[in-house]
């Protein structure tokens, strides 16, 4: 007997496998996460726990500690993205310039995207360190440092925000390069060839027809490295676990340390659940204002 | 048919020799075949893995040790509690983490013995029992021992420089005057300003000096009293969180960005030779790396004393078994072998035990220097436990460290800091 399906049955039939994957591995998991933060269990007896109502994020939202890592959450975010977005995109457009001889420029740009975050993390551990590390000492040497132990990268609250910043950047640039790169490679080349004709200069060209093309790849690129950077928990925790005295304590680490290291899962899945809604409110309205999906249709 | 009785036959025959399934031991007393789950730190398992491979030519058990970082073991074991998944059949941690793990344990009351208590320091016995039970074994005890560089203590021209300046014979520090002034005698600076040797190592991202400092000055317990309740803004806590920010701040003896300084940038500072004295832990003269500048160069003395004395808080780990291990008597097995051979733990690198039979045995040993000071220290007048109560992480990452770090940063009265701590502390239930 011959089953005729439609094409909407049809498709609905090849997304089962990738829907029930989602269910089990990512729906199942959240909502469990979502359950436990109404409940006061410990990790040492999950089931033991009672119903708590909104008290675990009550107590989450009052305390000082979740808004210092809220606060800093925001300024790590801010500090990377820019930057990476930043220097990724002048990347690309030198890529751009060269053509296809930056092929080997662009490869080993692409090394540091290789190497494993906990890699990076310590990495930048040694190099930052303030008694041994090699940044201070090339200071030293070069004569922007008069002593060695002069910068505190890491144990200066005022500064250790900024450094433990700096692997981060330096490990997600070039994708974000990468990123530029091919989408720079979408824009067509009589457009840009009609502005040079009508007279545009270089950075009038780059505002009001590269960048605007651009939209799609920057929205994507913004949306995950933002939500990349916000979530950054190995890079910060290897180079500091948080301190000193909180001062780059953001909040994966909070929800790390509340729920393994103090075992408490109740309050760990308020904090995390409020992450959760937090980031996906933030990438909708990236997506929405940045990207504009549909737009361009619209206007025709 | 007879062809066939004989096949069976034979298929039984190599069938039960081949058989994974657990039979009884040579000795008989003990199931043989199993493999155990042991979850260790890192440097533990230098001290079982000898002992493992005896354990297995006398049991026919194979010990399969899982080895993680020190916040590992405690991240690991509260998987399991929560999980129950039978991951691990023994595991050694630190003291600080039985109040927490305590109903997860099974009780090893058989074990401690009357000869078995008496071969163990005291405060071992009093941690080991939780809710009624002995729940842990020790498999090596540790304390913060003083490490000094014996090369420069004994050098001519420095012992006639310091008797000089302080008027008394420059030796290993046993006061908290003798360790100040020594360590400024020693911190040296070169013509541009650059420091060239500091005179102490300090861990100003851990809070174990800060608790040894309140013991030696007199603390009846540190951070917590007997009841629990905060004692951290005491007398003692507060002449010991000066004494400590003194060092760093008044007199500079260590480097200006000690907040960050954990145990492995202590260890690494003094072991470059770039520090003239460190406490540490007891362990550590033997893992100084064989490429180190100070090999051959270190001594090491007892912890120094307040006004009450030589005081620490000593470090021991204990063997425990989960009540998901599906193995439970061999686990058994396993925790009492290496009680009766603690010995064997000697020889690894860690070069630490638990039992006072062991440790003797090797006082006057070339090798093990370390090992009389470790006694004095953890038989001190001032020696006590930390508090064993089932939020003491919470309290070290939320209360401790963070003001250990405020105070040696170097702009905050630690008697405001200590004061806010207490009041945290009462937060919390304290």
């Amino acid at each position: 007997m011959h089953v005729r399906l439609n094409d909407r049955a049809f498709a609905l039939l090849l997304l089962a496998p990738a829907a029930l994957f989602m269910l089990v591995l990512v729906a199942y998991p959240l909502l469990d996460l979502v359950r436990n933060s109404f409940f006061n269990g410990m990790l040492s007896a999950p089931d033991a726990g009672h119903f708590v109502g909104l008290d675990n994020y009550a107590s989450a939202i009052a305390s000082p500690q979740f808004s210092g890592a809220l606060a800093r959450t925001i300024l790590y975010t801010l500090i990377v993205v820019p930057c990476e977005l930043v220097l990724g995109i002048a990347a690309a457009l030198l890529f751009n310039a060269i053509g296809q001889r930056s092929a080997i420029f662009r490869t080993v740009f692409a090394f540091p995207l290789m190497i494993a975050p906990l890699v990076a993390g310590l990495l930048w551990k040694f190099l930052l360190s303030d008694n041994f590390g090699v940044i201070n000492w090339i200071l030293h040497w070069v004569g922007i440092l008069r002593d060695p132990t002069s910068i505190s990268w890491l144990s200066d609250p005022t500064l250790v925000m900024f450094s433990v910043a700096i692997p981060d950047i330096w490990l997600t640039t070039s994708f974000v390069a990468l990123v530029v790169y091919a989408g720079l490679q979408g824009i067509p080349g009589d457009i840009l060839e009609a502005a040079t004709i009508d007279g545009a200069a270089y950075f009038q060209r780059l505002r009001y027809v590269t960048l605007p093309l651009l939209r799609p790849v920057l929205a994507v690129v913004l949306v995950i490295r933002g939500v990349d950077a916000a979530k950054t928990f190995d890079v910060i925790w290897l180079q500091t676990q948080g301190g000193p005295a909180f001062a780059s304590e953001v909040l994966s680490l909070q929800i790390y340390r509340t729920t393994i290291r103090f075992g408490d899962l109740g309050q760990g899945a308020a904090i995390a659940t409020m992450f959760l809604v937090a980031m996906t409110v933030v990438s909708i309205v990236a997506v929405a204002r940045v990207w504009r999906p549909g737009e361009g249709a619209r206007r025709a | 048919m007879r062809r066939v009785g004989i096949i069976a036959v034979l298929f039984v025959l190599v069938a039960g020799a081949c058989s994974s399934s657990a039979t009884t031991a040579p000795g008989g007393s003990v199931t043989a075949g199993v493999t155990l789950n042991v979850l260790v730190e890192a440097g533990g398992y230098g001290a079982e893995v000898t002992l493992a491979k005896a354990f297995e030519i006398a049991t026919g058990n194979h010990i399969n040790f899982v080895q993680v970082p020190y916040q590992g073991v405690y991240d690991k074991l509260s998987a399991e509690m929560s999980s129950k998944a039978g991951a691990y059949d023994v595991a050694t941690i630190d003291e600080v983490w039985l109040p927490t793990f305590a109903s997860f344990l099974v009780p090893l009351d058989s074990l401690f013995t009357a000869d078995v208590k008496s071969n163990l320091f005291a405060h071992e016995v009093e941690v080991a029992q939780q809710g009624g039970h002995y729940v842990g074994m020790p498999m090596w005890d540790n304390a913060e021992i003083i490490f000094y560089r014996s090369d420069l203590f004994s050098d001519q021209a420095e012992q006639a420089n310091f008797k000089a300046k302080y008027g008394y014979d420059l030796a290993a520090p046993t006061t908290w005057q003798q360790y100040s002034d020594i360590a400024q005698f020693f911190t040296r600076k070169d013509a541009s300003g650059a420091a060239t040797l500091y005179g102490s190592a300090v861990t100003g991202a851990m809070d174990s000096d800060f608790e040894n400092l309140s013991l030696q000055a007199g603390s009846p317990g540190t951070i917590l009293d007997a009841n629990g309740k905060s004692i951290i803004n005491n007398a003692q806590h507060q002449q010991a969180l000066q004494y400590l920010t003194d060092l760093v701040c008044k007199y500079k003896v260590s480097p200006p960005n000690v907040a960050a300084s954990d145990w492995g940038a202590t260890q690494n500072l003094f072991n470059q030779g770039k520090a003239a004295m460190m406490m540490f832990w007891g362990h550590a003269y033997r893992f100084i790396p064989s490429d180190a500048p100070v090999v051959g160069k270190v001594g090491v003395a007892p912890m120094i004393a307040g006004s009450a004395g030589i005081g620490a808080t000593p470090g021991p780990w204990f063997n425990v078994i989960p009540t998901s291990s599906k193995h439970q008597d061999v686990a058994q097995a396993w925790i009492k072998f290496a009680y009766d051979h603690n010995d064997f733990a000697l020889q690894a690198p860690l070069g630490l035990v638990a039992t006072k039979s062991a440790y003797n045995s090797v006082v006057g040993t070339a090798g093990f220097e370390n090992i009389k000071p470790l006694l004095d220290t953890l038989s001190g007048p001032a020696t006590k436990d930390r508090p064993l109560v089932a939020d003491w992480q919470k309290i070290v990452d939320n209360v401790l460290v963070p003001t250990v770090q405020k105070a040696v940063a170097c702009g905050s009265s630690p008697t405001d800091l200590l004061n806010a701590a207490d009041q945290q502390l009462k937060s919390m239930g304290h």
